[in-house]
């Protein structure tokens, strides 16, 4: 299973202010903060941590199809600069960034050798629907290179608990994928159920 | 506090989060903060800190976590104006 999200630094530094009283306290634990106030760059610790934290919970949530608004209950750790580890309810998610002064990409996944891909990519809109769409439209074009098939065969729908899934000819399939946009940026992550050419036709219980 | 007034108030607060105008307009009750208004997680925060400045009220984190809605937000407001 993978999960991600993206951080555009410029739009996130006119719309939030990490720096409002509170705002650090209700997100992240003692020790994190402790590691953005001693950091050299405050804002993009501040992004790095919340990106960890928000696609690690998008794990969680296609684990166990609960939501929940508690960003300080999930731990990071930073191992490399790029590289980490957060821990939540008992349950470990390791990640990886990518990292430059316009934006933070983050994924994380939860096994050690997994089939991902992962993009990110700038658009001209910033409007939520057409991100959304845009998002979704590469990750098809994505699936349907990968797998080679018609990408007119393959949709992104909803499932059961409310989870977007992707279906192949109406049948759900295994494969775990993550969509994310903010301000100028689209980021998509893919993790393929293996074997990557055999698809699904029958219901998933 | 009354549900109208209650409503009406945290509408002024959410306002400068939202990025669905319709969602906005049809706000209610039932509405959800991300799934409907479209509001970003970090903005949600600021959601959080401004009910606190507004109403005088600290929300902890464990309330905070079911805060996903205007229901769950009026019902955690309601509560802590009650106990003080």
């Amino acid at each position: 299973m993978i999960g991600n999200d993206v951080v555009d630094l410029k739009v996130a530094a006119l719309e939030s202010n990490w720096m409002r009283l509170g705002f650090l306290d209700k997100v992240f634990s003692e020790e994190e903060q402790e590691v953005i106030l001693n950091s050299e760059n405050k804002s993009q610790m501040v992004w790095l941590f919340w990106s960890m934290k928000e696609a690690a919970y998008k794990i969680y949530m296609q684990q166990f199809g609960v939501r929940i608004f508690n960003p300080k209950k999930l731990r990071c750790e930073r191992h490399t600069e790029n590289k980490g580890l957060v821990h939540f309810n008992g349950h470990k998610y390791a990640t990886k960034s990518e990292i430059t002064n316009d934006f933070i990409n983050t994924w994380a996944y939860l096994e050690t050798s997994v089939n991902a891909l992962i993009h990110c990519f700038k658009i001209t809109d910033s409007s939520y629907i057409t991100q959304s769409l845009a998002a979704k439209q590469k990750l098809l074009k994505s699936f349907s290179e990968i797998k080679k098939v018609s990408v007119t065969d393959l949709e992104i729908k909803s499932s059961k608990n409310n989870i977007p899934r992707l279906f192949y000819k109406g049948y759900e399939q295994r494969d775990s994928f993550s969509i994310a946009h903010h301000g100028f940026y689209v980021a998509c992550a893919i993790s393929f159920f293996s074997p990557i050419l055999k698809f699904n036709t029958h219901p998933l219980c | 506090m009354e549900k109208e007034a209650l409503i009406a108030q945290l509408k002024t607060i959410v306002q400068p989060y939202i990025q669905d105008e319709e969602a906005f307009n049809n706000l209610s009750e039932n509405t959800d903060f991300v799934k409907d208004l479209k509001i970003n997680s970090a903005n949600l925060v600021d959601v959080i800190l401004d009910l606190e400045e507004v109403f005088d009220i600290l929300i902890e984190n464990a309330d905070m976590e079911k805060m996903l809605s205007v229901k769950a937000a009026m019902d955690i407001v309601n509560e802590k104006l009650a106990a003080k």
